[in-house]
């Protein structure tokens, strides 16, 4: 590893460190049982062995897929919603009521009758997935390009730019930032929603898995094995939309 | 020079624009201005008289209310290849480089790579950009820099009348003649019709053929006055008592009391900017 890159590391390794020792000094302090509290090394344990047996492996498969639809639906509609109704008062005027409405009625309020209505398998999840994903994107998206500096569409205009060309080239670059705000939330949301949308009826998922391992098979620890797995699908789908915006948007 | 391209007429050209509480800013009250292929006229008066809404028109970036406005006898109706225009602030495109902002119009044009990378080389010596800067993002950039950028980007198209709109305001004054006579420099090479918007009288009396002074409210043309100066020019070789009795006339159309005070010494490199 290059030098920077472990000055860089440092301090993330080093904070996480800490956390361990509090939740470690935490589990001894309190005495609390493993089906309460399991310690950190309980919960690798157990991380290492489910990875082994095989047993998460399956539900990961079936959230990240319910997560890669969900979020690429829902941001992309997002991103054409988001347009318009940035370019277009009226647009806005008609579509962002029910946006914030559906945006205000919480999500696991919803999941069950959108469960009702799609069925337990893969679509209603993706629709859970897509709705939770498409507000910060959508409101990004509009605020984004609102912001363009018209001087730069005035300096478009003057060299007889299409609407087509201004929208690749001046738009899209200019509200990139501000876009990359809302998928950075939506990409952490998209998570969430896969997951409420589990616990709404499914057979399988991360979200299953954490029911069956609480009730059925009373394993608290795989069930914190489980929740190890999801924070790492968020923290990874999390820097792989930090990567692509450095890549995107670069030095300005 | 009459029978060279990039010929400029307007006659009888208004506009007027909403003003915020109901009525209407009349902008350009009736102006007819002819400048010939290859010709070099400042444009100068004070804030609001109209000098940037002129050149909007004149790049078809604003419609008049009346009037009409030329190109080598064809009607202006609309942003033309044949007109490249430079803004007050260099306005580069922040996530491109140097390089790419210049080619930008050639891009937009749909000029094939090879074509754009060998039109980009001419630019880049044209306007003395080096490899470092052509590489380098604007905000790398110095001023004068984006600004050499800005013009390298107006000149891509090869355009026949060049329009600038402030363009130096923002650098230096001692840069800011440099980049006036660069600006000759590149005209003689170039060979196009150049109408500059200048609060400076100094700059205007370096550059044009003819300075436009125009007065506000409405936005009309005070006076046309010629600049009876050789070329090439130069800051040290220049007939001091011409250049100052045409800043004086200019002075004086632009409601300057100290116009007409005798011996007073408007060289260009004592003049400042007025407003």
């Amino acid at each position: 590893m290059r030098r920077e890159t472990v000055r860089a590391l440092a301090p993330v390794l080093a904070a996480l460190a800490v956390f361990l020792a509090a939740w470690q000094v935490a589990v001894l302090v309190g005495g609390l049982q493993p089906s309460i509290l399991p310690s950190p090394r309980h919960v690798a344990e157990r991380f290492v062995e489910a990875f082994a047996e095989g047993t998460i492996q399956p539900h990961l498969g079936t959230t990240l897929s319910e997560i890669a639809w969900g979020f690429g639906i829902g941001a992309a509609l997002a991103l054409v919603v988001g347009y318009v109704m940035a370019r277009s008062p009226l647009a806005e005027q008609l579509v962002s009521p029910y946006i914030v409405a559906a945006q205000a009625v919480p999500i696991l309020a919803l999941a069950p009758l959108l469960t009702i209505w799609f069925g337990p398998g893969l679509v209603s999840k993706v629709v859970i997935c897509a709705l939770i994903v498409f507000f910060p994107i959508a409101v990004a998206t509009m605020v984004g390009i609102r912001s363009v500096d018209v001087r730069l569409l005035e300096l478009g205009r003057s060299l007889r730019a299409t609407r087509r060309q201004v929208l690749w080239t001046i738009e899209i670059p200019a509200a990139l930032p501000s876009i990359f705000g809302g998928v950075r939330v939506g990409v952490t949301l998209s998570v969430i929603g896969a997951i409420v949308g589990e616990w709404s009826g499914a057979s399988r998922g991360l979200g299953v898995l954490i029911n069956v391992a609480r009730g059925a098979l009373f394993d608290i620890p795989l069930m914190f094995a489980t929740l190890l797995t999801i924070a790492l699908v968020g923290i990874g789908l999390y820097l792989t939309v930090v990567i692509v915006e450095r890549r995107l948007v670069g030095a300005r | 020079m009459s029978d060279r391209s990039g010929a400029i007429e307007l006659s009888g050209v208004t506009l007027d624009f909403p003003v915020r509480g109901g009525g209407r800013h009349e902008a350009l009250g009736g102006v007819d201005l002819a400048i010939p292929g290859g010709g070099v006229v400042a444009l100068i008066g004070p804030n609001g008289c109209g000098k940037s809404t002129l050149l909007r028109v004149i790049a078809g970036l604003l419609a008049p209310r009346s009037g009409r406005v030329t190109l080598d006898g064809t009607p202006v109706r609309g942003p033309d290849p044949r007109v490249g225009l430079v803004f007050q602030e260099p306005r580069l495109l922040p996530w491109r480089t140097a390089a790419a902002n210049i080619s930008y119009p050639l891009e937009l044009a749909g000029w094939p790579r090879d074509r754009c990378r060998a039109r980009l080389a001419e630019l880049l010596e044209l306007t003395r950009l080096d490899a470092a800067a052509a590489a380098a993002r604007p905000s790398e950039l110095s001023g004068g820099q984006r600004q050499r950028t800005a013009l390298a980007r107006a000149l891509a198209l090869q355009p026949e009348v060049l329009l600038l709109d402030e363009p130096f305001s923002a650098l230096d004054a001692l840069t800011r003649e440099r980049f006036d006579l660069e600006l000759l420099a590149l005209w003689e090479r170039a060979a196009t019709t150049i109408v500059l918007v200048t609060h400076s009288i100094a700059e205007a009396i370096l550059v044009a053929d003819r300075v436009v002074v125009m007065t506000p409210r409405p936005g009309r043309i005070a006076a046309d006055i010629p600049v009876d100066l050789p070329r090439p020019r130069s800051l040290v070789v220049m007939d001091e008592a011409v250049a100052s009795r045409t800043a004086r006339q200019i002075r004086s159309h632009l409601g300057d009391p100290d116009a007409n005070t005798e011996g007073e010494a408007a060289t260009p490199s004592r003049l400042e900017a007025v407003s």
